[in-house]
């Protein structure tokens, strides 16, 4: 959780905005003083509150807590219909509760009357700190961990096998990084005979085999080398669609999008989603039907959705949109589609797209911008650039998921180590799904993905994620702010999640996004976004 | 006389660092949102508004966590934090579970408050108190993610605890050099003191060693209203309701407070007298309304023969080893380090 708020920018947390070279932190001087004034024990308590402001965010509690005892009617409301945003910043969290109160209350203990003078002041009660308190060291807060390199760990293994097994990832990963690939090579052979042995149900053991493959399609093919897996378009769009029904990520992504898609369409009647990645348009129809029920009837909605060309003639994206009309002539809901073939989201040109600029536009962008990410040194880095374009759309809101993962990383094996536990964990997750093939091609899907990450490199490697807290400094530099995603939604993810999926996963918030994850490991990350009005980027490119 | 309908601000105030007031308000504020009425529990809510943080293999101040996932078929998540040592400063992501190098490694098994309902093991506050109880004590601390009420009564969290207590004790990588046995502490605040009692018990019937018991504002009670309850209502933090609320949710329905799990020395308790119960610490804030239950439990290991310490806080509220800005944190942090280090 990058500490920033969205009137300063955190300006010296950029070490790592627009290239994907830091994955240090900034020196500690310069975070202390981005944090010189938040209270650094309340921010180990998960909470941002500057130290000026305790005073007053204290006397609001106590303002709070007198309006919920005088009216407990309001306070039932408070607790059942409220729709409660960003609970770490505080001070914004009490007043917003505050302004659902019918009456501003008084609140007498706030004042005193004072004995000499017979006038009313305001009591300042609290005490302050001791004075001979001895000096507490302030452990780094747990923000300052996720600027940092922040490694999450769930269920270590602990069969000796597994264990040898990751040791040896560990070190042939580290002969590749040095270069010494003949070592690399006599670690592999050693891996594989050691797979034969290995537990694979569940945990490293499972993910072990996809790791040494990748390892030994790098080692062999040579560093760059390699296409992206050579998976076709089609191919690729039928193992998504496994992946999407056999574990919720992607569930998760589409209707946690929908639903700030949905609020922030509300009042307008003429409406346009971009879709980054249309695949079979899955996110689409439960976007229409909600339309289409809205109270005061749909909007004319438009859909561009943007998708690899055909390659044998086939226009696949129109076929897409020719179904999706058809589900919205089925609702009543005008609806008019467009595709955008583009083989890269850099090649996209905003005047693709058509925007009117009467519209609305909602940009929707599912595990897409991290491919951006990877830089050319002869030109604007492609995330710039195309962040630039949807930033002069203007768009209502711009919806974004991706891996909550550290997958971008300059050393070889800190990326492999972060893969290795993002990769078995989320495999984990996919052991309680039981229904094939889905699984099993999910499984594919996966390991697409572990191999790109792993054996490609330079433009190649187009699976570059990043974790949120590196997102949100790169989209504010951008000249976005941050739209926060509710308990309302939060309550829904949580609940279809039950509904539909095993137990084990899990949602959180995080600083106003949605996190979906395994037991306790978030693996993907959704958020919201608008333009900054102004016009301008307030971080300069 | 009862005065929880009065909102009575100014004495807690004055008693607690302004930081630590805003913390304990917000909880108790939050908390009012979340209990219903009808005995249910706002738990989407609750999980929206807990402050969480991932656990993080790469050292923090000298500490590294991993989460383990130790019974799939309850989905019991533990968090084990470890302290690096001088022989290996940076953990090796394959070694999490590299056995303890040390002589002897205290194990605490800790257990998070929040009255049976509220928190978890990757709350923030508690993940920031295991770390301390880490660099405190040099032990290893094991935080065991319980199942809560309402949605879950006793025993669950009893039981949740015991199976914790099973998978640390058979870990050959938490056993000391000295004599390839695991040192196991049983320890928790709130809620989790009242687990941590409870376990100890169960670990005797079974004949796992557990060299002691660390007690901070447990969370007991009975049906009787004492005298610091009637005193104390609704002027720190707490009310009277509130407590009761959180009984009826956790204990089985029907049942009143004098459960022995709720009364562990009342009329449905159990003697302890010529039981090897494992030595305890406890730590009872004076301000806390529910003291009188907590001198009872203290008095009921005495009068049982067992080895207890207690630590009378006297100006102290529920919280205050939450954050290290008073001094009452420092005397009772020193305590628990002497408490868990007098074996070696």
């Amino acid at each position: 959780m990058v500490l920033y708020d969205s009137a300063t920018l955190g300006g010296s947390c950029s070490g790592s905005s627009s290239s994907s070279s830091s994955s240090k932190p900034p020196p500690l001087q310069q975070r202390q003083q981005t944090q010189q004034d938040i209270d650094g024990l309340l921010a180990g308590a998960g909470y941002r509150v500057r130290s000026s402001e305790l005073r007053k965010v204290a006397q609001r509690l106590e303002r709070l807590e007198t309006a919920m005892v005088n009216s407990p009617a309001d306070l039932s409301q408070l607790a059942s219909d409220t729709i409660h945003y960003n609970p770490s910043d505080l001070a914004s969290w009490v007043d917003s509760l505050l302004s659902e109160f019918t009456q501003p209350p008084t609140c007498p203990s706030e004042f005193i009357m004072d004995p000499e003078t017979n006038q009313t002041v305001v009591s300042d009660a609290w005490t302050t700190a001791e004075p001979h308190m001895p000096q507490v060291h302030q452990n780094i807060s747990y923000e300052q961990q996720s600027l940092n390199n922040q490694l999450t760990v769930v269920t270590a293994m602990e069969e000796d096998s597994g264990i040898r097994l990751v040791h040896m990832l560990m070190t042939c990963a580290e002969c590749v990084q040095r270069g010494d690939f003949s070592l690399a090579t006599s670690c592999l052979e050693d891996m594989q005979g050691l797979l034969t042995r290995v537990n694979t149900v569940c945990g490293i053991g499972k993910v072990a085999g996809h790791f040494i493959d990748a390892l030994s399609r790098r080692i062999f093919q040579g560093i760059g080398g390699g296409t992206i897996n050579g998976g076709s378009a089609y191919e690729n769009e039928i193992l998504y669609h496994h992946f999407y029904e056999a574990c919720p990520y992607l569930k998760f992504a589409h209707f946690t999008a929908n639903q700030a898609i949905l609020e922030a369409f509300d009042g307008h009647d003429c409406v346009h989603v971009v879709d980054f990645n249309l695949m079979h348009g899955l996110q689409w129809p439960a976007l229409i039907q909600a339309l289409a029920l809205r109270p005061g009837g749909p909007p004319l909605l438009r859909l561009t959705g943007i998708g690899p060309p055909s390659p044998d003639g086939r226009d696949s994206l129109r076929e897409i949109g020719l179904r999706l009309a058809e589900l919205a002539r089925s609702v009543n809901v005008r609806f008019a589609f467009r595709g955008v073939a583009a083989s890269r989201l850099e090649d996209v040109k905003p005047w693709m797209l058509q925007v009117n600029p009467k519209e609305s536009v909602a940009v929707n962008s599912i595990m897409q911008l991290h491919r951006l990410l990877g830089s050319d040194l002869n030109r604007n880095s492609p995330i710039e650039t195309v962040l630039s374009w949807i930033r002069s759309l203007n768009p209502k809101i711009m919806t974004v998921v991706e891996q909550e993962a550290n997958h971008n990383q300059p050393g070889f094996l800190d990326r492999f180590t972060e893969a290795l536990h993002y990769y078995s964990t989320m495999f984990d997750s996919l052991e309680a799904c039981t229904v094939q093939p889905h699984k099993a091609l999910a499984e594919i899907y996966i390991q697409r993905e572990i191999a790109n990450v792993v054996s490609c490199e330079g433009s190649a490697r187009v699976e570059r994620h990043e974790p949120l807290s590196k997102w949100r400094t790169r989209l504010s530099g951008a000249g976005f702010r941050p739209l926060h995603l509710g308990s309302n939604a939060y309550k829904q993810a949580s609940m279809l999640l039950t509904l539909f999926s095993a137990e084990g996963y899990s949602v959180e918030e995080n600083d106003g996004c949605l996190t979906l994850g395994w037991h306790s490991r978030p693996l993907i990350a959704a958020s919201a976004w608008q333009a900054v009005s102004d016009g301008t980027a307030d971080f300069p490119a | 006389m009862a005065r929880s309908n009065e909102v009575n601000l100014n004495e807690c105030k004055m008693v607690v660092p302004l930081n630590t007031w805003v913390l304990i308000s917000n909880f108790k504020l939050a908390y009012n949102l979340l209990r219903r009425p009808d005995g249910t529990f706002n738990r989407h809510l609750a999980e929206f508004l807990d402050r969480k943080v991932p656990a993080n293999a790469n050292l923090v101040d000298g500490v590294f966590s991993f989460d383990v996932l130790i019974d799939r078929g309850t989905s019991l998540l533990s968090r084990i934090y470890r302290p690096a040592t001088a022989e290996e400063p940076q953990p090796n992501i394959a070694e999490l579970e590299k056995p303890v190098t040390a002589e002897v490694v205290p194990v605490i098994i800790f257990f998070h408050g929040g009255s049976f309902a509220h928190s978890s093991a990757n709350s923030a506050i508690y993940d920031t108190l295991c770390r301390r109880l880490v660099s405190l004590c040099k032990a290893v601390v094991v935080s065991v993610n319980y199942r809560r009420a309402p949605e879950n009564r006793y025993p669950c969290a009893y039981d949740d605890g015991w199976t914790a207590l099973k998978w640390v004790n058979s870990r050959p990588w938490l056993q000391s050099q000295k004599d390839s046995k695991v040192h196991i502490y049983l320890a928790g605040d709130s809620s989790g003191g009242n687990i941590a009692h409870h376990v100890a018990l169960r670990a005797i019937e079974s004949g796992i060693d557990v060299l002691g018991s660390i007690l901070l504002n447990p969370m007991f009670g009975g049906q009787e209203r004492t005298e610091s309850e009637k005193r104390l209502d609704g002027k720190y933090f707490v009310t009277l309701r509130d407590r009761d609320w959180y009984w009826r949710a956790y204990l089985p329905e029907g049942e009143d407070r004098d459960h022995p799990a709720c009364n562990p020395f009342g009329p449905n308790g159990r003697s302890l007298e010529g039981i090897k119960f494992p030595k305890s610490l406890v730590v009872v804030a004076g301000l806390d309304l529910i003291q009188d239950w907590q001198l009872a439990y203290v008095e009921g290991l005495k009068k049982a023969g067992q080895e207890v310490k207690l630590l009378y806080m006297e100006q102290a509220t529920i919280g205050f080893y939450l954050l290290p800005n008073n001094h009452h944190f420092h005397t009772v942090m020193d305590e628990i380090s002497k408490f868990v280090s007098s074996d070696c």
